[in-house]
């Protein structure tokens, strides 16, 4: 019963967002207040751009105003630098440090419910990793709205993009990017609801896919984060960046691993082991429980592991104890409303009595598709692909090299959405027509549905996924050696080998949501044999890839890891340096700039 | 290990190839703490791949898995079974999707549609007030925004919208809340063109004060005083 599967209509616009999060319809409010009238397109999985994961950011945005009395905008791109674990692009790092005021004004402009301070100003807090004179005190630099910021940014770019006529294609998976003559031309999407394929041509695409950390057992990311746009990437040749930088919040709510934001330690939470032992004291000794979240995870890992955790009853996971006991009430009430709200619907516990528990959560993703300052998606450390732009947490542009701050992500999402959507505006006057579908459009997207249609194989999804989640948080999740990585690259074609024979219940490809499952399960898989084909080959360790094998940050590893894989488990890696252009400049106060230690 | 339950989820289905609508009964062993978007994973994992319903960040922040578990809009991702079993004091659930657009599969309806509603209210600053005179930030001083800042938490789940005893010819409490949140922020001087939405046929004159929406809103939004400000005139 070989049912013939075909492109099923096409869409002509000038420009195609592939994710319609707060970075991608940052960037498209900033073309459409350049160029009004220019016709676009946003793809994106859910069924309202409202509901993407963006709305679920909580902490607050990093941004310095240049007129502060006390904070300086060099102290932001130092504290990023250094967070980075010398592995950002310091002239990614100017340009977002520089604009970041400017973006939030133009939030507040347009609408945002920033929270304010008496005066009626725009408030601010601090946040792990942000300090003033170079590391010396914490830094009040985060602007929030409560702890729903995220929410915050996704309304307001939502509704800008309303208010200019966007055209939104929800519940569409981008399955396949399109090009002619090494220029991107577009996409074929898979509309969930009618289970029908539609290739769009534009003049540009933009990727603004988000993150990708559902290949993990205990994760902060939303269903739909299953690392489409990496895996999009990588089956058109191109490579990806950095993947073994994974973020590992500190703070996972124990079971679901709902992100217990960074913020609570901001407001003054501490963390303690089984023991009540304020831990981060011995490990931090001035940052403390602001200390950047990949050492805080560490920390947790080792406490747990040396036995000083505790085990929970109901999920049987190892964990720690977050302290929030002593923190004023109208805190709670106030600036802590939703987080502390989760602790007491999805564990029972009352933060204001009880010690609140929680364990280490795949969180974000450092690397992606590595482009150049202007969002440029790049083919190598020389050459970009015209007509192809990413930015938000799917792009590597890079800020935040192999570790990223707190308030930096959403920082990210407005600043580098801003100047994707500027050049874009430019690139649109004089580009070409993409012209018509490509003769073989669709090969891999189409082949693929017709192998999940066909497949009569025994193999259960559930069980695939299951196992592909625990071999990851063990082998390549918090700590990393060489036996379990390699072990796991051989697991893992073992894993991508069942996943072909996997059988679809329904035949009917109509709001068919096994399918969707099956392709996010084989996005997963090729995503999972990057990070751990990096993982290996990285053999030091730097910000959020931890080697127990080779503990300390080397020289030798001072570049960006790209890699590339066409075919499963054949990974070819290549360079890209790091852009240490602050340093070179020998401006005032360079030799902060340098490559530095990392103790806070 | 803890305390675990047994379960029989009574699930209105339907199927759009067949056109064909029924009740599915499904039986299964739960722990306490498990949410009911868990419930609905076990059982595709478990038992019924073809189970369709949607979810996206499961912790009661996206607003995309609603529905009515026993009549009552929730959000799925919240209800704890434990939870669930002392509220409803059964562990027989009948769960059916939202009322507010038509059913595409099982518990997916065509949000797309519902939120056309809101899209009509014009979720933005439609005119903005002059700037602070020094250019940057406008000033709105805490007191001012705690007058509205609890509105601004709606996240658009629609279980208000389902419970609302009006489901025809009205905006709908939500898209409301939407429009008065705007009536009540300082930077939008289009404040005309909100008051005409408010009170136009779609609007005031459709709400019957029956307060389903404050009860069963997951944020917890008292969303008829909102609208309890409009019907006291205290917008002009």
């Amino acid at each position: 019963m070989g049912r013939k599967l075909q492109i099923d209509s096409v869409l002509r616009t000038e420009v195609l967002v592939i994710g319609a999060g707060g970075a991608g319809l940052r960037c498209v409010a900033e073309i459409c207040g350049r160029r009004p009238g220019t016709t676009i397109v946003a793809a994106t999985k859910m069924y309202s751009p409202q509901k993407s994961h963006t709305s679920t950011a909580q902490g607050g945005m990093a941004a310095v105003d240049p007129n502060d009395p006390v904070d300086k905008i060099i102290y932001h791109m130092f504290d990023t630098w250094k967070g980075s674990d010398c592995s950002a692009d310091q002239n990614i790092i100017k340009k977002v440090c520089e604009s970041g005021w400017e973006q939030v004004l133009w939030l507040e402009r347009h609408g945002m419910h920033f929270s304010r301070t008496e005066k009626g100003r725009i408030a601010k807090r601090p946040f792990g990793g942000h300090m003033l004179n170079f590391g010396e005190v914490k830094a009040f630099r985060a602007c929030y709205e409560a702890d729903r910021t995220g929410k915050g940014i996704m309304d307001t770019v939502w509704g800008e993009s309303l208010k200019h006529g966007v055209v939104f294609l929800n519940q569409s998976v981008a399955a396949e990017l399109l090009f002619r003559n090494g220029r991107c031309i577009g996409a074929i999407v898979f509309m969930e609801q009618n289970g029908k394929f539609v290739a769009i041509l534009a003049k540009a695409t933009i990727m603004a896919t988000g993150g990708k950390t559902r290949m993990y057992q205990v994760s902060s990311n939303c269903r739909q984060n299953t690392g489409d746009g990496l895996a999009l990437v990588l089956q058109a040749g191109l490579p990806v960046m950095d993947l073994e930088a994974v973020q590992f919040h500190p703070t996972g709510i124990v079971g679901p691993g709902i992100l217990a934001s960074e913020a609570l330690r901001g407001e003054g939470g501490i963390l303690r082991n089984k023991d009540g032992e304020p831990f981060m004291e011995w490990y931090a000794p001035t940052a403390k429980d602001l200390a950047p979240r990949d050492l805080i995870s560490r920390c947790v890992m080792t406490e747990i592991r040396e036995g000083r955790g505790c085990i929970h009853p109901d999920h049987n996971l190892p964990h720690v104890w977050l302290d929030l006991r002593h923190i004023p009430e109208h805190v709670h009430k106030t600036r802590l409303q939703e987080v502390c709200s989760f602790f007491r619907k999805f564990v029972g516990v009352q933060p204001e009595c009880e010690l609140c528990p929680v364990t280490p959560t795949a969180h974000y993703q450092m690397g992606g598709a590595p482009t150049n300052e202007f969002g440029e998606v790049q083919r190598d450390a020389e050459q970009i692909v015209p007509g192809l732009y990413a930015c938000g947490e799917f792009a590597a542009a890079s800020l935040h090299g192999h570790n990223r701050l707190g308030t930096n992500s959403l920082l990210e999402l407005i600043t580098m959405g801003k100047v994707v959507g500027e050049r874009v505006a430019v690139y649109l006057d004089d580009a070409e027509d993409p012209g018509d579908v490509p003769k073989d459009a669709g090969q891999h997207v189409l082949g693929r549905f017709s192998r999940y249609l066909e497949s009569e194989g025994k193999e259960r999804y559930a069980e695939i996924r299951d196992t592909l989640r625990v071999l990851m948080t063990e082998k390549v999740g918090v700590f990393r050696n060489e036996k379990g990585l390699t072990e796991a690259i051989e697991e893992l074609k073992g894993l991508k080998d069942r996943a072909a024979h996997m059988k679809l219940s329904s035949k009917s490809l109509a709001m068919n949501q096994e399918s969707v499952r099956f392709l996010e399960l084989d996005h997963l898989l090729d995503v999972s044999m990057i990070i751990a084909q990096c993982a290996l080959a990285r053999k030091e360790s730097r910000g959020g890839h931890y080697r127990e094998d080779y503990p300390n940050r080397s020289p030798e590893f001072h570049y960006h890891t790209l890699a590339y894989m066409t075919e499963y488990g054949n990974v070819t890696l290549g360079r890209r340096p790091i852009d240490m252009s602050i340093f070179e400049a020998r401006g005032e106060h360079y030799e902060k700039f340098g490559i530095i230690e990392r103790k806070y | 290990m803890s305390q675990k339950y047994e379960l029989t989820l009574k699930i209105r289905r339907h199927d759009p190839d067949t056109g064909q609508s029924w009740v599915q009964d499904y039986r299964l062993i739960a722990g306490r703490i498990l949410r009911f978007v868990d419930l609905f994973q076990k059982i595709n994992d478990e038992q019924d791949p073809t189970l369709a319903w949607n979810s996206s960040c499961e912790h009661g922040q996206c607003g995309t898995c609603g529905m009515k578990v026993n009549g009552k809009a929730v959000l799925a991702c919240e209800l704890l079974v434990e939870n669930a079993i002392k509220l409803f004091k059964t562990q027989t659930f009948t769960v059916e999707p939202l009322t507010v657009a038509p059913v595409v599969h099982d518990l997916v309806i065509n949000m797309e549609l519902a939120y056309e509603r809101v899209h009509l209210v014009k979720p933005y600053i439609i005119e903005a007030a002059p700037e602070h005179p020094e250019g940057d930030e406008y000033r709105i001083s805490p007191r001012v925004l705690g007058t509205y800042v609890e509105a601004t938490r709606c996240i658009n789940c629609f279980c208000c919208a389902t419970a609302c005893v009006t489901q025809k010819n009205y905006l709908g409490p939500n898209a409301m809340l939407a429009n008065i949140v705007r009536l009540m922020d300082p930077r939008e001087a289009a404040k005309q063109e909100r008051m005409d939405i408010l009170y136009g046929n779609q609007g005031i004159p459709r709400c019957h004060t029956a307060r389903a929406c404050s009860f069963v809103c997951p944020k917890e939004i008292d969303i008829a005083h909102f609208i309890g400000l409009a019907k006291e005139g205290n917008f002009k």
